[in-house]
């Protein structure tokens, strides 16, 4: 059968979210992000079946049992995993949720990415699935890269950018070298 | 070409480029240059098959163009590029997609159609040939809303046909509803079918002429005596439930859809509401002549089967259910209105069809009155208060309203709508946010009625509500103006309301937490919110010595979290059966009870963390279990004593325990409807989570058994010893009668709360004279609540099943005659629902 374009879009195209950081990417410049990995234009579509999704823009606060409250609403989890801080191993702002069939995650994407946990619009993404490691944020100092360089005050994931947080610190211990390893152990 | 086509969306095709992108920039950077200097733009216009599908799909949404000029424009737009072959042949089958997706604007697509037909009338000859075709095939796969959504295209296309037009296929279909009727008084396609047929009248006869009154009258004379009996069904999936001694007063969809109709065609089908774009100004008389003039079409025949069929999504007969149905000014239609039916069906449609993008969903909600004939609303966001001030005559329906009551329609259907619940969530959710002045105060309308009417609602719709609700307020800062109902606050907690209270309160500390939802409450509702609630952890209780046992337990936690030796718990464990035989305490209870809260406690952190120490632990909760049905029901008792706070946490554990078996289902029942209710003397029948964590154990066997019975056959079952009398393999039989075993002890255990049989009800010591007689008939009420809900829970699952094994012998019977297959399709379906398992 022919695919046919619907005639508005689909909230549930794994493209979507792939697009709209490849924009960003291309606006602001950033280098990297933890969807970095993401297949571009995948000939064998890796997320046809895919039961996981990638949740992000979470407060850090936001809690294991307030994400099964809400994302239960599209059907069962299988597994839950929070993203962390790669050396706090304290929540920096996204999740991996999977569910048992693809549908849900279809679902989840339709009906509750883009609606608000915590009172943070969230965003979710098909994800080709968990694996090891994944559960760190990517950034510098340990979180996500996002908050790195953010501008903005964001009271939910921790004020400030942290390299600009950081930036006063790092000069008065400038011999240093800037391993990013360095973060976690400065107190 | 290419590049506009991409423009819709999808970046597919390899798109992708660097480069491009920053090509695609500068050139509109040189494109606003070029206007500057210039008119001449350096992008020609779309092509035409673009510039056709763009304004063929958004066809209406402009409330400031008059609709005659809007579809005389694409109508010459298609007519003077005829040629290009591409926009010929995207034109039948956009008009087809656009019926199916966005039924609201079919009116205007047909009006495009007939406008066509004028000057290029083999188009129109294709594209009836094609609608006839894609009718057929959506009758075969019993795909009734397709069906209805392509006949209501047609309707429209009524006066471009030629004799009758549309009624024999309308005449066919009810012949065989009349079938299956007789055949059966539970049939519900012939309900669906004459749904169908009703609701494709009004649209032939807003353009008919000639006889057509008379043919639908002969019709609808017809249709009376099904649409008119009330179904054996209903009901099971009236919304409200009524009391004993009491009627429903909900009438049928299609009774109402009967009446309605009758009494429009005896106003000479004025059909006020249903827009008629081909309408012309006065001087275009040459327009309307040459349209009448155009030529008419030999409708191709449409084939219907013999055996017609259910299609993918079980039937059931549905009911008019109204959120604004007792306003002392009519802010929606009446439900005599013909427009109540209309409006209500084309919204339904779209919200049902377009769940894959609830913005545009939100938005034709939000748009309604673009579609329907001007005057057919108020203006958009018109206070409640002020209908009162529009003069006579002139409508008073709130678009807005009428918008909301649609989804509340689907929100609160029995036995449940198409899509997930929470689907319907985000659309309000969405519609509230593209237009918060016009949305939010409707909904505080709708919230208020349900709330009022919530005693008299069925249960399982009554939850439903309060988890919207809940749901609702965390994406709107949990504002709302609680003081209203400040006076149930002091309601004993059996009181309907009172229930409902303290349930939503209990679900937005879950979406958030004690200390956010406590500021939002006026003070009188703090005190709902107990100290407990505002710990993160709960507390241990065996940390201090006022519980007995508590050394043991204490010394349990400690070895648990150190991941001692299974021999050193042992013993710990047999200390406490000692202790416990000479306290005369059954041994193997008690223990689980500190085995069990020690391990809740370690694992207290999170989910992550309590899902891991019951993993690591899962042996001997197990044996516990295998051990005594006692023991089993302390696993879950302690679960919920400890997170007694925080009954979400204790929900999802028993989820996960249900999964390991450590739980059986019917230890979740008996403990809730025998054990608790009965040491509350019914009270636990009023508490939410007690009915969330019974409902979502029911959820949980009945989708393992539809996914277990729904498995196409696999080749070696043809010759297996199946079992007698039935299509189904002895492994599909025993999860059958496990789900029929747990609806009959379901029902064993509520029928005497329900009757007031209960012995802790006639021996209650809670309150006596006039007090326990009014007790007693809320715990009654409670009880007839519970009963009722899971009763058509069974009806519906056992429904289900009995379809499957119809299915299945037909697909055995196949699988007969055919040789057998080298590469059949393996038991997937079983594989999964083995993973759900575990």
């Amino acid at each position: 059968m022919v695919m046919v374009r619907n005639t508005v879009d689909r909230l549930d195209k794994p493209s979507a979210y792939f697009n709209a950081a490849g924009k960003r990417r291309h606006q602001q410049h950033n280098r990297r992000d933890e969807e970095e990995d993401k297949p571009q234009e995948p000939i064998d579509d890796p997320l046809k079946d895919a039961t996981t999704l990638y949740v992000g823009n979470l407060s850090f606060y936001t809690t294991e049992e307030q994400v099964y409250e809400l994302f239960s609403k599209c059907g069962e989890i299988k597994r839950l995993i929070m993203g962390l801080d790669r050396f706090n191993k304290t929540p920096c702002g996204f999740c991996f949720v999977e569910y048992y069939t693809h549908q849900d995650a279809l679902d989840c994407m339709k009906y509750i990415g883009g609606t608000k946990l915590d009172e943070r619009i969230i965003r979710t993404d098909l994800d080709p699935g968990f694996e090891e490691g994944r559960q760190y944020g990517r950034g510098k100092s340990g979180g996500q890269v996002r908050d790195e360089y953010r501008e903005d005050y964001d009271e939910g994931r921790g004020g400030l950018g942290r390299a600009i947080q950081q930036e006063q610190r790092l000069r008065e211990t400038e011999r240093r070298d800037v391993d990013e390893g360095d973060y976690g152990r400065l107190k | 070409m290419a590049d506009y086509d991409r423009r819709g969306g999808d970046r597919g095709g390899g798109g992708y480029s660097r480069k491009r992108r920053y090509n695609r920039a500068d050139d509109d950077d040189q494109d606003r240059g070029d206007r500057r200097g210039g008119p001449r733009r350096r992008f020609n216009e779309p092509p035409p098959h673009v510039r056709v599908r763009r304004q063929l799909i958004g066809i209406a949404e402009n409330p400031m163009r008059p609709w005659h000029e809007e579809v005389q424009g694409i109508a010459s737009l298609m007519c003077d590029n005829y040629d290009d072959t591409l926009l010929r042949d995207n034109f039948v089958n956009l008009c087809l997609q656009v019926a199916l997706e966005q039924p609201l604007k079919t009116p205007f697509v047909a009006a495009v159609v007939l406008l066509v037909n004028t000057n290029k009338s083999e188009l129109v000859e294709r594209l009836l040939s094609r609608l006839t075709e894609a009718i057929e095939e959506r009758i075969g796969q019993g795909e009734w809303r397709d069906v209805k959504l392509y006949l209501k295209l047609l309707g429209c296309l009524q006066s471009c046909l030629e004799g009758d037009g549309v009624f024999p296929v309308l005449e066919e279909l009810f012949a065989r509803a009349v079938d299956l009727q007789t055949a059966s008084s539970e049939d519900t396609i012939g309900t669906e079918l004459v749904k169908i047929i009703l609701l494709t009248i009004p649209y032939i006869m807003a353009t008919a002429s000639g006889d057509a009154a008379q043919k639908a009258a002969d019709l609808m004379d017809k249709t009376d005596i099904i649409a008119s009996e009330p179904h054996a069904l209903q009901t099971l999936i009236d919304p409200y439930h009524a009391g004993a001694g009491e009627e429903s007063s909900t009438s049928s969809l299609i009774g109402l859809l009967q009446k309605q109709l009758q009494h429009e065609a005896g106003k000479g089908w004025e059909l006020k509401c249903i827009p008629r774009p081909l309408t012309f100004p006065n001087e275009d008389i040459e327009l309307q002549s040459r349209l009448d003039e155009a030529k008419k079409h030999v409708l191709p025949v449409i084939k219907v089967p013999e055996a017609v069929v259910a299609g993918p999504r079980p039937l059931f007969p549905e009911v008019y259910f109204s959120v604004y149905s007792d306003q002392d000014v009519e802010s929606v239609p009446p439900t005599t209105d013909i427009a109540a039916s209309l409006i209500r069906d084309a919204l339904l449609d779209g919200i049902n069809v377009l769940d894959f993008n609830r913005n545009a969903v939100a938005r034709n909600l939000i748009e309604v009155d673009c579609y329907f004939a001007a005057k057919t609303f108020t203006a958009r966001a018109t206070p409640f208060d002020r209908l009162r001030d529009i003069e006579l005559g002139r409508s008073t329906w709130k678009p807005e309203d009428v918008a909301v009551d649609a989804v509340f329609s689907q929100l609160l259907q029995l036995p449940g709508p198409e899509h997930k619940l929470v689907y319907y969530h985000s659309v309000l959710t969405e519609a509230c946010k593209q237009a918060p002045a016009a949305i939010a105060p409707s909904l505080g309308r709708a919230i208020r009625f349900l709330y009022r009417n919530s005693p008299r609602m069925d249960l399982e719709l009554v939850y439903r509500f309060m988890d919207w609700f809940s749901h609702h307020l965390s994406n709107f800062g949990f504002t709302w103006k609680w003081i209203e109902w400040v006076e149930d606050v002091s309601l004993p907690d059996l009181d309907p309301s009172k229930a409902f209270i303290m349930g939503a309160i209990d679900k937005e500390i879950r979406l958030s937490f004690a200390q956010r939802i406590k500021n939002t409450l006026p003070e009188p509702y703090q005190q709902l919110i107990s100290a407990d609630k505002e710990k993160d952890v709960p507390d241990f209780k065996y940390a201090t010595d006022d519980f007995p046992f508590a050394a043991e337990g204490r010394e349990l936690a400690s070895l648990l979290r150190k991941k001692g030796a299974e021999d050193e718990i042992q013993a710990i464990i047999e200390k406490i059966h000692a202790d416990a035989l000479d306290r005369n305490l059954d041994p193997l209870v008690t223990s689980t009870d500190v085995f069990v809260t020690a391990v809740l406690h370690m694992g207290s952190k999170t989910l992550s963390h309590v899902l891991a120490a019951i993993e690591r632990n899962k042996d001997r909760l197990l044996n516990v279990g295998a051990a005594s049905d006692a023991a089993r029901e302390q696993i879950l008792q302690s679960t919920i004593d400890y997170w007694a706070a925080h009954p979400g946490v204790a929900i999802t554990i028993v989820q996960k325990m249900l999964n390991y078996n450590i739980l059986a289902p019917q230890t979740v029942t008996r403990w809730a409807l025998t054990t608790t209710a009965g040491k509350t003397a019914g009270d636990a029948l009023a508490q939410t989570h007690i009915y969330e964590l019974v409902f979502n154990t029911v959820l949980k066997v009945s989708s393992r058994v539809r996914a277990t019975v729904s498995a196409p056959p696999a080749a070696q079952d043809r010759d297996s010893d199946a079992v007698m009398d039935s299509s189904f393999d002895a492994d599909q039989e025993a999860e059958i009668k496990a789900m029929r075993d747990l609806f009959r002890a379901m029902e064993d255990a509520l029928v005497p709360w329900a009757n007031g049989s209960k012995d802790e009800m006639i021996e209650g010591e809670f309150g006596n004279g006039d007090g326990k007689s009014e007790r007693d008939a809320l715990v009654k009420r409670w009880g007839a609540r519970w009963l009722r809900v899971f009763r058509r829970r069974a009806a519906i699952e056992e429904a289900f099943v009995q379809e499957a094994g119809k299915k299945r012998e037909a697909a055995l019977a196949a699988l007969a005659a055919a040789p057998a297959e080298p590469n059949a399709e393996p038991e997937k379906n079983g594989d999964e629902s083995l993973d759900i398992i575990e």
